[in-house]
């Protein structure tokens, strides 16, 4: 039952922080993208801080999923 | 384990954590092909054994699930200095580097203004764009940026090739252990901080810590920026491990699936989803290596800046 609820719980996190990060990066590349084509001449400058800002994105959505994991391969 | 491996209705999805894992003894794919050595630090005493065999039969350890443990009490040893199989793929990406790089500075003490030929244009590329796109960049300190190029080229070359070594068939993923991008993101903490120390001296580093901040509100803000300091490496640990990982545990899930529904039916699917997935995580693996390289330049330049 316990193991049950722990895996019920994992992927239940996973769909919510992947929800996030989803909606996170989707608003991010929308954001950029506006930005590259008013002005392509700072495109590569714009891609830079993208992938930073994504990159900062996926870390917290990865830390969810590490929680997750934990949760998953609960064995007690 | 024992339940994965003979079929019966183990939780696969550890089984699958553990082929990831680290192991004793040097592995390409599944198979084993060379001992390692054993190298235990317990109770004040170093002890080292040619291999598992070797270990067991002195009788004082014996392997549990992949981990040595202590005959008496059934305890892990309390350090494992093992030579183990990640260690010999970090060894096999230095010596990869090593060679090459060393072919390519002969070339250029020889005949310095010759064109570069074949590997030395990787190696340019390479090097120009972490100078200028990277480093300096994100580093205002000129001398700063200079002296520790070294470091992010050197970081950047070698989170690469152990990623692609990874991708090779049979190669294992150094850095999709913990322990790996932990000492990683361990030496890049020093080097942000240390950078940062040496570049605009302790008092303006100790300022940092108010975030800007007019002192009354400090009881707050420097636990805050102390939590951050840390958690800064320990996302960039997270992030380089968690990609390297997740890429293989769905390439792992994708070939699962013929074994799971135990026809050849699904295999087309299955092995078109892996293509896809192989070439994305070739693409992770050179966006990776580039992320931690800024993360850590991005970091180190909001460290030493100059406060107002």
């Amino acid at each position: 039952m316990e193991l049950g609820l722990a895996w019920l719980a994992a992927g239940i996190g996973v769909g919510i922080s992947v929800l996030g990060a989803g909606t996170g990066i989707g608003r991010l590349g929308a954001a950029a993208l506006e930005a590259a084509s008013r002005q392509p001449e700072t495109a590569a400058e714009t891609r830079t801080l993208m992938l930073i800002a994504a990159a900062l994105i996926e870390g917290i959505a990865l830390i969810a999923c590490i929680v997750c994991i934990l949760l998953a391969v609960k064995t007690s | 384990m024992s339940a994965a491996h003979t079929g019966t209705n183990g939780n696969v999805f550890t089984y699958l954590l553990s082929k990831l894992g680290d192991h004793h003894g040097f592995y390409v794919g599944p198979y084993k092909v060379l001992d390692l050595p054993v190298i235990l630090w317990d109770g004040g005493t170093l002890r080292a054994y040619p291999s598992t065999a070797a270990m067991e039969a002195a009788g004082l350890y014996r392997m549990v699930e992949g981990h040595p443990v202590r005959v008496a009490d059934g305890q892990r040893p309390a350090l494992d200095l093992s030579v183990t199989n990640l260690v010999v793929y970090q060894w096999i990406g230095m010596l990869l580097l090593g060679v090459a790089l060393w072919r390519a500075v002969v070339r250029y003490r020889r005949s310095p203004l010759r064109p570069p030929r074949g590997l030395q244009n990787i190696l340019e590329a390479i090097v120009l764009f972490i100078r200028d796109q990277v480093v300096r960049p994100n580093i205002s300190s000129t001398t700063l940026s200079n002296r520790l190029l070294p470091y992010f080229l050197t970081l950047f070359v070698f989170i690469l090739t152990l990623n692609l070594l990874g991708l090779l068939p049979g190669g294992h993923t150094a850095t999709g252990s913990l322990a790996v991008t932990g000492t990683l993101a361990a030496t890049a903490f020093t080097i942000i901080n240390g950078g940062a120390i040496a570049s605009i001296g302790f008092k303006k580093w100790l300022k940092h810590l108010l975030g800007g901040g007019p002192i009354w509100l400090s009881p707050i803000l420097v636990p805050i920026e102390i939590i951050g300091m840390f958690a800064k490496a320990f996302a960039l640990c997270v992030r380089l491990f968690a990609n390297m990982t997740a890429g293989h545990i769905a390439l792992l899930s994708l070939v699962g699936l013929i074994f799971f529904f135990k026809t050849v039916l699904i295999a087309p699917v299955s092995v078109a989803f892996s293509v896809f997935v192989y070439f994305l995580e070739t693409l992770v693996a050179f966006l990776q290596a580039y992320i931690f390289t800024i993360l850590t330049a991005v970091f180190l330049g909001l460290a030493s800046e100059e406060t107002h």
